[in-house]
């Protein structure tokens, strides 16, 4: 019998306590999926924090498996919006997540961001097929249906559709490896990348990587090589959004900010959705809520 | 303001959470329809739907159906894929019918965010 599970990168940083984000995260994952082993991948300083700041049976709950890195990681540095009103700078570590393959203990692998939060078994599925190798999310929503700017949704106006690799799904194969090949091949050679493919900004983006691997792999066309996940469009809460009520661990409410018009926001609603919750102020801020309804 | 003013923004800004859920559970809705079944992806939708009762009316239980990402896929058993999709189906349109009438009785934000 295999041995499946889900896994979470988490490097905290001084505006973000990663590792606690990443705790919540994986017990919404046990709460709610079949196939719910847990697998943290961050440093032994920011494991040890956790370990201190943290109820120890919650976080023996939350995780099975933890494996330590001592990778060196790229100085990435990412506007971070807490509303359309504040931003802040905060130093993102995410330049060794293409290793996950090297690192997940599971036969195959979900990995997961920590503000990736999931409310149904909709990606369960996943660990009964044998014949996908790789799967993501291919398409998005915001809170109010609405796709993402055009650049999440092509790397350029004119450029390759963009994947997310908010969540990656992969089994130990060689189509798996191939994929992790590439990505790592991107993020050495990532400005060349960005060159060739007209991306824009400045920061290190792993969907790039992943899209840009998921094009070379389908022969520089659009194909069916990396799986779309059923489960999409991944929907998303934006960093301007906020969080108004926590009711129950699937039934949550949101300010959802207007793109166009930033003073202007609507309540929504949102039932049993897995979530993207980019706002990660907004976890924290009601983090007590979202952890009581989960526990 | 106007009080018929403010009234009338009012009314607009309830009509956009209205309108804003309804497109939400039409999300949920098709989410929940989306299945796999022999390696294929489907749609359990009225026209999936109706195209297997057509292919069971002509006695065929083996058939070649394209699925959502337009992959030819030989379904092996068409009673079986009738019932996983009939399933999906219902499962998915009694929800969004029960949340649909919710939001019909709502007559304001309060009620539609249940406060």
């Amino acid at each position: 019998m295999s041995y499946n599970g889900c896994c979470f990168f988490a490097y905290n940083n001084s505006e973000i306590d990663y590792v606690k984000l990443a705790m919540l995260a994986a017990l919404y994952v046990k709460k709610h999926m079949k196939n719910n082993n847990t697998c943290l991948i961050t440093t032994q300083g920011d494991y040890t924090w956790l370990k201190e700041s943290q109820d120890s049976k919650l976080l023996d709950i939350a995780f099975d498996e933890v494996v330590i890195t001592n990778d060196k990681q790229a100085d990435n540095i990412r506007v971070h919006y807490d509303s359309p009103w504040t931003t802040f700078n905060s130093h993102f570590q995410n330049s060794n997540k293409h290793l996950v393959n090297v690192y997940s203990p599971f036969d195959k692998t979900l990995l997961l961001d920590i503000d990736y939060i999931v409310r149904n078994n909709n990606l369960d599925y996943l660990f009964e097929q044998d014949h996908i190798n790789v799967g993501m999310y291919d398409s998005a929503c915001d809170l109010r249906g609405d796709l993402p700017h055009l650049y999440e949704q092509y790397l350029n106006p004119v450029g390759i559709p963009m994947w997310w690799s908010t969540v990656v799904y992969f089994d130990r194969s060689e189509t798996s490896d191939m994929f992790f090949d590439i990505w790592a091949h991107c993020q050495q050679e990532y400005s060349f990348y960005k060159f060739l493919y007209n991306m824009p900004g400045n920061m290190y983006r792993t969907d790039f990587c992943v899209s840009i691997a998921s094009h070379i792999m389908n022969g520089m066309a659009d194909g069916n090589i990396i799986h779309k996940l059923i489960d999409g469009p991944m929907q998303y809460m934006d960093q301007k959004d906020d969080i108004v009520e926590v009711t129950s661990a699937t039934d949550w409410t949101f300010l959802a900010n207007d793109r166009d018009e930033p003073w202007k926001d609507i309540l929504a609603r949102n039932y049993r959705q897995n979530l993207h919750v980019m706002n990660k102020r907004a976890i924290d801020r009601n983090y007590n809520e979202l952890l009581g309804v989960v526990k | 303001m106007d009080d018929r003013l403010e009234k009338a923004l009012e009314f607009s800004n309830y009509r956009m959470t209205i309108e804003n859920q309804k497109k939400n559970l039409k999300i949920r809705m098709e989410t929940q329809q989306t299945f796999m079944y022999q390696k294929g992806t489907w749609r359990a939708d009225q026209k999936l739907l109706s195209f297997i009762e057509t292919l069971l009316a002509n006695d065929l239980t083996v058939a070649v159906l394209q699925d959502s990402r337009d992959n030819p896929i030989e379904i092996d058993d068409l009673h079986e894929f009738q019932e996983l999709a009939f399933g999906k189906y219902n499962e998915s349109m009694n929800e969004f019918l029960m949340e649909s009438n919710k939001l019909a009785k709502a007559r304001n934000i309060k009620k539609v965010m249940d406060w």
